[in-house]
């Protein structure tokens, strides 16, 4: 019970008017960006950093979580009114979804995805309150030599275990490692890497790296090789709504993805791709239609983007209990708290209880807010769509220059941010995942600061990473998760040469 | 590392692939010279793990994947460019459009300051829907202004950010 009363002492924080202002900036905001073709959630909410620089914490984190959710839900109507995912995770959302509206269904698919999003993002919330204290009672215990293995699990699991190919994703992940080792070693004072530049002294800015790596990449990367035929947007006659037998349909996707979205998201497993698949392959096993699919069937859309959904919110399970983002968007929300001098972990619901619970009061008040603006007004979002590209692209770079130059007003940042742009735009020449490289520059330093810890405890013994049995435990994973995927595919491919 | 030249058709047995080699051999010197800057770190006094642990890691670990991504790219494996969303993965690469761009945007944040943020962003905004290839130049050139100047008054005005005023110091 001691959740409910939390929760209520949240929803007090959350439901003052001017914090309700700032969710409802933030869902609109986060609807807004993330509707526009080719901005995923994570460089949504890293572009709008700028916009809460002078608020104070819980109703920047208010913000936040509208920005978080909202960019969700855009994102849905992107992938079905122009058949773009802004990321991985909602690629069947635009094979199914996009197939849908060619047929005249858009306003549907538009719905399903709505209230399929509503659902599981209340449900997963509830399941994140309940959840989230107790195990945040369990982490105050977890010593530092189990932090740095579950850190060494986070980096594995989202650069090598997913994904096409684990060298490219580590290769990635030590990029992101070597950026964030530049500047002061706060335990000694020393400069590191810093090339005689004092700018670098306080290290990069994960913004920055964030909006270089995926904003001016992605512009660089798209301008090289431009589409010349016109995308074509598919018009929507009214608002998004369902009739019954789209109800029927919908319901019971909604819930088994939600139940396949929420654990993948808690776990540090590399984020909602997984259980989107899983959830349509489901779908189309369980469906009276499976002949649809492919097509433009309901039931992969409501399925997939539940999933999607409450993953988003299992996503902020180990985000706020243990530090540990297992998303890129849920690594630039970590990012964005240590801006203010919090640090996400089991603490934070001791010393600063009315900033989480606030937080997640707002979730649900942003999943209703997010409800009402999309259904009645999603003909308002997919005239975003009709944006010219010249335009769209123009805008968001002058965006990201805001974003990064307001940091420290300096135009030297400007110029790293051309830098990580020029490496962005490499990353997707060479089949670079980015992700690996944000978790890297935001979570090595974490990593780095435990090891030590964990071996001013042990007095310089090494073997306490061996001795400690959770350490041990999860070091034996990260060592399962780099080596089983590699003799699975050789013994593959050594029965496909055979057989 | 930016070398384009595109990957049509795979012949029957990988030929190698000049430019996924010279990203291999970059991911080297990038971890050669992270160990020279780590051997530059002088060693911490009362700890255990002093300051150069980490980066010894870092660029140990860099090196040695740039090593298997060598040892992979010379038995022909060669990286195919993101299928990103709205770009064309049959299209010729081209360029010259990135490179426009970036001279924009380095030339936009020469005279950020000295001309103001506005003047700053309108020729970074002007580069970009150029290379995107938007040619009708004063449309471009007068929404380029308005969304400068729009953003210019919602930072400063509205979010209380400090931007550069330039030449419209006194006017805005």
């Amino acid at each position: 019970m001691d959740a409910l009363t939390s929760l209520f002492a949240g929803f007090e924080t959350a439901l003052t008017p001017l914090n309700l202002l700032w969710a409802l900036i933030g869902v609109t905001l986060g609807t807004l960006v993330g509707v526009l073709p080719g901005i995923g959630p994570a460089l949504t909410v890293a572009l709008l950093l700028p916009v809460t620089a002078k608020l104070p914490p819980v109703s920047a984190f208010i913000m936040f979580a509208g920005i978080y959710y909202g960019g969700m839900f855009g994102g849905s109507t992107t992938s079905i009114l122009l058949n773009t995912p802004g990321e991985s995770s909602s690629i069947i959302t635009a094979l199914e979804g996009n197939k849908m509206a060619r047929r005249g269904r858009a306003a549907a698919a538009l719905a399903t995805a709505a209230i399929g999003s509503f659902v599981a993002g209340t449900i997963g919330t509830i399941l994140l309150t309940f959840a989230a204290p107790a195990i945040a009672e369990i982490a105050v215990q977890i010593p530092p030599s189990a932090k740095f293995a579950l850190i060494m699990l986070a980096f594995v699991t989202i650069s090598a275990t997913f994904g096409g190919s684990p060298l490219r994703g580590l290769i990635s992940l030590f990029l992101g490692l070597a950026i964030g080792l530049i500047g002061t070693d706060l335990q000694s004072g020393q400069a590191r890497f810093t090339l005689g530049y004092p700018e670098l002294l306080d290290g990069i800015d994960f913004v920055t790296v964030v909006i270089g790596l995926f904003a001016i990449g992605e512009t660089l990367f798209v301008a090289s090789r431009l589409r010349k035929d016109k995308a074509s947007v598919i018009k929507l006659e009214g608002n998004a709504s369902m009739n019954r037998e789209d109800w029927r349909r919908s319901w019971k996707p909604w819930l088994r993805g939600t139940a396949l979205g929420f654990p993948f998201g808690a776990i540090p497993a590399g984020g909602a791709e997984i259980p989107t698949f899983l959830s349509y392959t489901l779908e189309k096993k369980l469906s009276k239609h499976p002949e649809e699919f492919g097509k433009g069937a309901i039931e992969g859309v409501a399925g997939p983007e539940a999933a999607n959904n409450a993953s988003a919110a299992g996503v902020l399970v180990p985000l706020l209990t243990l530090g540990l983002p297992t998303s890129a968007t849920a690594a630039i929300l970590l990012a964005a708290f240590q801006q203010y001098g919090l640090q996400p972990g089991p603490l934070l619901f001791v010393t600063s209880p009315e900033l989480v619970w606030g937080l997640i009061a707002s979730l649900y008040i942003g999943n209703v807010m997010l409800l009402a603006l999309n259904l009645p007004l999603a003909p308002v979002w997919a005239k975003l769509l009709l944006i010219p590209r010249p335009f769209l692209y123009a805008g968001i770079l002058v965006f990201s220059t805001v974003g990064v130059y307001s940091l420290n007003n300096s135009v030297f940042d400007l110029f790293l941010l051309a830098i990580f742009g020029v490496i962005g735009y490499g990353m997707r020449r060479f089949d670079f995942p980015v992700t690996p490289a944000i978790i890297g520059v935001i979570l090595g330093p974490v990593a780095e600061s435990q090891f030590r810890t964990a071996m001013q405890q042990s007095g310089g013994d090494m073997s306490v990473f061996v001795r400690q049995p959770l350490s041990a435990f999860i070091l034996l994973i990260v060592v399962a998760a780099l080596v089983v995927p590699q003799v699975l595919k050789a013994r593959a491919a050594r029965q496909g040469t055979v057989g | 590392m930016s070398d384009p030249s595109p990957t049509l058709t795979p012949p029957a047995r990988p030929a190698l692939s000049v430019p996924d080699l010279l990203v291999a051999v970059g991911v080297l010197i990038v971890g050669a010279l992270l160990l020279i800057g780590t051997l530059k770190i002088p060693f911490g006094i009362n700890a255990f793990v002093g300051p150069r642990v980490f980066p010894m890691i870092v660029s140990v670990g860099t090196l040695a994947l740039g090593a298997l991504l060598l040892v992979a790219t010379l038995r022909g494996h060669r990286a195919e460019p993101a299928a990103e969303e709205d770009s064309d993965p049959d299209a010729q690469p081209d360029l010259r459009q990135p490179g426009l761009i970036l001279g924009g945007f380095l030339i936009g944040s020469l005279i950020l300051v000295p001309l103001g943020f506005v003047v700053g962003t309108a020729v970074m905004y002007f580069s970009v829907g150029f290379a995107f290839g938007e040619r009708r130049l004063p449309l471009l050139a007068g929404v380029a202004l308005i969304v400068a100047l729009i953003t210019y008054v919602v930072f400063t005005r509205g979010l209380g950010l400090t931007l550069p005023p330039g030449i419209l110091k006194g006017v805005l």
